[in-house]
């Protein structure tokens, strides 16, 4: 027989017929350590995933189109629309007619010119509201009355972090202090059109207080602001939605070939303050999986090799009957890695079959959001390959040892 | 069969020494079997270690079947334990995992020189009357039942050289003649080349010749006629 074969045959039986509470302990020791090795990191990216969603959701989609550097809007926008709509794997096409403006609230209660009152400077984009629900999902986070038409002209919709009250996150002195819907605010555009509007609707992104911070009017309404005839047609940036994520870099590559005179870039690139948020998430993730593992090393080395000392006089015998050593270090080495795959797939079910469907039912409340677990391919092959390679240390070095004493010594101890 | 010249074997370093055999010189002629005795402390098992190639002797020459065997590595040194030398221990020493069966294939099965292997272990195992243990565990059986156990797998590569080292102290009387007949079985029968480490004087009159060991050295030698002579005079 060879030694491979003798080796695998010796791991059978010590597995089979071996102490069976150690079996159970070393397998379960394993298993937790595999499913604390994929938790960690999993809650972690469960958090930068939803702030991830929350940029792709709210702020940016999948693709943003802008003006080249040399310029402020887009032309020919509707031209655009559709031939982008043309391409497969695109959900929605919205274009984006920014402006900025001091909005101020309950303004005729002021008691001087110079009386700031409830008012400040926010951001204003103009929407098609009909194209927007395809694209970002403001219009689902609505939290009091509706949100806008295609034909609105003097309405309104304001984020939470805009209108103030108990539920803004902002200190009351930097919003609007308590605008309900109904109410009416005036906005005074940059370019010095004042408008008066009807707060048709308030929204709470909730996670996401950036998206808070806007206020949208209809597309139709923004043109008027900033000059009909000239901007009817044009767009301070184009949000794009498609089908499956990670398909930015092949769709914007695509459609650079159809000759839109702007900038098209993955929504990651205007991440900013998250994107190094996500990095610095990625680093930590690292650093906690690395410390678990050697961790989960340490204690399956501690279990393997009292289970390996409880054998000593075992290999001794082994030994004395003519068995080389390489065999008996291939037969414990058989048994670490069959207790690690065990761990992993056993560690595998508990968290897919357990942990996941709890968190997924019972998503963790953080301020930025609902978190689930969100596990990464590469995740799973390091914990893998990590447990692997522990248990195969954790079995090699205390089986070395042994064989390296006199055959005397491991069969009577002395 | 065996030949050993000065054999020396020092434990430990430096002020902490002790010197367990100081210079054995002795031979073993193939199909012999023999005894080695002395107190306790004398040097028997350590002696009976190094011949058997579990220990490595500090200084001396030793060979085995014409080969210099302290010169092989620890492989060579493990193969030729498993061809040409079977080893049993004093106490029990088969391995918990296996059956009766399997312990005694088990050095078969290593040397892949024949499929019969499992064959051969039963005829083993029913020659020393365990036969109908094959599938019983260690820990099923009685302590005389594996050291039957172990001689059929010390025997089961047909080695050269048997060695037993006190096999029948963990015996009841029944069950230490039943191992000792054997011994005696094998060896006239098969010319079994023996060699026992035995406290027991009693085990004397199963042998050709016992080696007397005292504070690692060979004291003296004697033969089966000088037992029977002495039980004449007694008589």
């Amino acid at each position: 027989m060879g030694n491979l074969k003798l080796a695998l045959f010796l791991a059978y039986k010590s597995i089979i017929k071996g102490n069976r509470w150690a079996l159970f302990l070393i397998i379960l020791v394993m298993s937790l350590s595999f499913a604390n090795l994929i938790l960690t990191p999993s809650i972690l990216s469960g958090v930068t995933n939803t702030l991830d969603e929350q940029q792709v959701n709210t702020l940016f989609a999948n693709i943003v189109i802008n003006p080249e550097e040399d310029g402020y809007y887009l032309d020919h926008v509707e031209q655009i629309e559709k031939k982008i709509a043309q391409f497969a794997g695109i959900v929605g096409v919205s274009a984006h007619l920014n402006s900025s403006a001091v909005i101020d609230y309950q303004w005729r209660e002021r008691s001087s010119p110079s009386d700031k009152g409830k008012s400040g400077n926010w951001s204003v984009i103009g929407i098609d509201p009909s194209q927007e629900v395809n694209v970002t999902t403001i219009h689902e986070h609505i939290i009091e009355g509706e949100y806008l038409d295609a034909d609105d002209r003097d309405m309104i919709v304001l984020g939470i972090e805009i209108t103030g009250g108990d539920r803004a996150q902002t200190p009351s002195f930097l919003t609007l202090e308590g605008v309900r819907v109904g109410d009416k605010v005036r906005l005074n555009y940059a370019n010095g059109v004042q408008r008066e509007y009807q707060v048709k609707g308030i929204f709470q992104a909730r996670e996401m207080t950036q998206a808070d911070r806007l206020a949208f009017v209809t597309r139709k309404e923004m043109a008027s602001v900033l000059g009909r005839q000239i901007f009817n047609d044009r767009a301070s940036q184009i949000l794009v939605s498609i089908e499956k994520e990670g398909d930015e870099s092949r769709l914007i590559e695509e459609l650079k070939t159809i000759g839109i005179n702007g900038e098209i870039r993955s929504w990651r690139e205007y991440g900013g303050a998250v994107g190094g948020i996500v990095s610095s998430f990625d680093v930590i993730a690292s650093l906690i999986s690395g410390i678990g593992l050697v961790v989960a090393a340490i204690v399956m080395f501690i279990v393997i090799y009292i289970n390996v000392i409880n054998k000593k006089r075992q290999i001794g015998i082994l030994r004395a009957i003519g068995i080389k050593r390489d065999v008996i270090i291939y037969s414990y080495l058989a048994q670490s890695l069959f207790y690690a795959l065990l761990g992993v797939v056993l560690g595998g079910i508990i968290y897919g079959y357990v942990i996941q469907p709890y968190f997924n039912l019972h998503p963790l409340d953080l301020p930025i959001g609902l978190v689930s677990l969100a596990i990464k391919r590469e995740t799973i092959q390091n914990a893998i390959f990590g447990i692997i390679l522990a248990a195969a240390f954790a079995g090699f070095i205390p089986v070395l040892s042994i064989v390296r004493q006199s055959i005397i010594k491991a069969i009577w101890g002395n | 069969m065996i030949e050993v010249k000065n054999l020396q074997k020092v434990y430990g370093h430096g002020r902490a020494t002790t010197t367990a055999l100081k210079g054995i010189d002795m031979e073993v002629k193939p199909g012999e079997f023999i005894a080695i005795m002395g107190r306790s402390g004398s040097g028997k098992s350590t002696l009976l270690h190094i011949l058997g190639l579990l220990d490595m002797p500090t200084g001396g020459e030793l060979k085995i079947d014409g080969k210099e065997v302290l010169k092989l590595s620890e492989g060579e040194r493990a193969r030729f334990r498993l061809e040409k030398l079977g080893y049993i221990f004093q106490e029990y020493s088969l391995l918990e995992e296996m059956t009766i069966l399997e312990n005694v294939y088990l050095p078969a099965l290593c040397l892949e020189r024949e499929n019969s292997y499992r064959k051969r272990a039963v005829e083993m195992l029913e020659t020393v009357g365990l036969g109908e243990r094959l599938k019983h565990y260690p820990n099923e059986v009685s302590g005389g039942e594996q050291q039957r156990a172990a001689i059929a797998r010390a025997l089961i590569n047909r080695p050269k050289i048997l060695f037993a080292d006190e096999p029948t102290a963990s015996l009841d009387v029944t069950s230490a003649n039943i191992v000792l007949e054997l011994f005696r079985k094998l060896n006239k029968e098969l010319r079994q080349t023996i060699v026992m480490v035995t406290h027991e004087p009693e085990d004397e009159k199963y042998v050709d010749r016992v080696i007397w060991l005292k504070d690692g050295l060979v004291e003296k030698e004697s033969g089966l006629y000088e037992y029977k002579a002495k039980q004449a005079i007694e008589i």
